[in-house]
């Protein structure tokens, strides 16, 4: 067995069909396809909660969603942005659920991890980018905004230090937001796929019974990783745009 | 990446005009509700609070009335009872001493009437023993008979 081939397999996009338009291409791949389908649960799912709520039934899908939404804003947004977060909530619930349906995706049977791929992921932090940015500049206009970039009270000759260092910082906070939700979806397949391999690497029927079980209980920390990296994505998010609205 | 950003976008779109507003709306309802009618029931405790504390100071008014009340009633009855006792006494005087006086008053007509008696019959006496002459013993019968009358006289009368 080649375990190579199998990571990649397992790991990598697969690409249905290539479109090329310039400088950019579009790609329709299996992470796509899941994604969309992760979308399309959201849209159909939450939207029906929203349509039920607005003629003011109350079942058990509404209550169910109206706690993630209460968790969301009392535990995420609210602590982190104060009342200006209101205006910012829809973005950040929408911003969790994609990322947990994305996330949980990835433990359906034959399906794939979108937040594995780091295009995903680097999408979304340029979202969340864009969102810190505009945030800052809608509170204190653009000239404030690029004025609270830096500390209050700054020597005017340490600018010129300060503001490439603090444009560093906010790239490195978005790059690190990329990078981490990535590496722990695809952590987890790898520590399954290892775990796994390990029977055919040893070729004996006893590995079997320990792989599997411990392969059983990666996928379980798994399907918390799932809820908790959406969190933390979505937590660090709020505190970022926190801090562009609430700037020293 | 395109397409995540535009996937994204777009959910992102759809769920905050279709799905977080009505549900956040709604949140923002039931919590308004439960709020207002939390401070309803802080207001209803309140005033049914202070009701009972005017009550209170009613109930205070009527006891300390009522005690007044007895209070004035009391010394009223005291008062009365001992007017009405000095009434009776003063009348009780007034009326021995009526009666003292007319005792006093029978007794000296009685003495009068008892000293015009006596000298009527001593006159009497008197005359008859003048119509007799000096015989002793006659003398001595007649004052014996004047003597006599007299104790008839004296007697108590029937």
């Amino acid at each position: 067995m080649n375990f190579v081939h199998t990571l990649e397999h397992h790991l990598l996009d697969h690409v249905y069909s290539h479109v090329s338009a310039g400088p950019l291409s579009f790609r329709f791949s299996k992470h796509l396809l899941v994604m969309w389908i992760a979308a399309a649960v959201a849209a159909a799912s939450f939207v029906a909660a929203g349509q039920m709520a607005r003629r003011g039934k109350r079942n058990r899908w509404v209550l169910f969603v109206e706690s993630l939404a209460v968790f969301v804003r009392d535990d995420i947004v609210l602590p982190n942005l104060g009342e200006e977060g209101r205006a910012y909530l829809p973005y950040f619930l929408s911003t969790f659920f994609f990322i947990l349906l994305m996330n949980l995706m990835g433990l359906v049977p034959g399906s794939a991890t979108p937040t594995g791929n780091i295009s995903v992921t680097a999408a979304l932090a340029v979202c969340t980018f864009f969102m810190i940015n505009v945030a800052g500049v809608r509170e204190h206009g653009f000239g404030g905004y690029v004025k609270s970039l830096v500390p209050h009270g700054m020597p005017v000759w340490l600018l010129p230090l300060m503001y490439p260092i603090e444009l560093l910082g906010l790239l490195t906070k978005t790059f690190a937001l990329c990078i981490r939700l990535f590496a722990n979806m695809i952590a987890g397949h790898i520590v399954i796929l290892a775990f796994l391999a390990l029977i055919f690497l040893f070729e004996k029927v006893w590995v079997a019974p320990l792989s599997v079980s411990a392969a059983l209980g990666i996928s379980l920390l798994e399907l918390f990783v799932a809820f908790l990296q959406a969190y933390i994505f979505t937590l660090l998010s709020a505190i970022f745009v926190g801090g562009a609205v609430h700037s020293h | 990446m395109v397409w995540t950003v535009v996937t994204f976008a777009g959910l992102a779109f759809v769920l905050a005009r279709f799905a977080w507003k009505p549900i956040l709306a709604a949140l923002d309802a039931r919590e308004d509700s439960l709020r207002q009618s939390a401070a309803a029931a802080d207001k209803a405790q309140k005033a049914a609070e202070e009701l009972r504390r005017s009550y209170e100071a009613q109930l205070a008014g009527v006891e300390s009335k009522t005690r007044d009340l007895l209070a004035h009633a009391e010394s009223q009855a005291r008062a009365l009872k001992e007017d009405l006792a000095r009434t009776a006494h003063a009348q009780a005087e007034r009326i021995i001493d009526e009666s003292r006086k007319k005792w006093a008053d029978e007794e000296q007509r009685l003495l009068r009437d008892l000293r015009a008696d006596v000298a009527r019959m001593s006159l009497l006496a008197t005359e008859k023993m003048l119509r007799r002459g000096l015989d002793k013993p006659f003398q001595d019968r007649l004052m014996q008979e004047a003597l006599g009358d007299f104790e008839k006289w004296a007697a108590p009368k029937p």
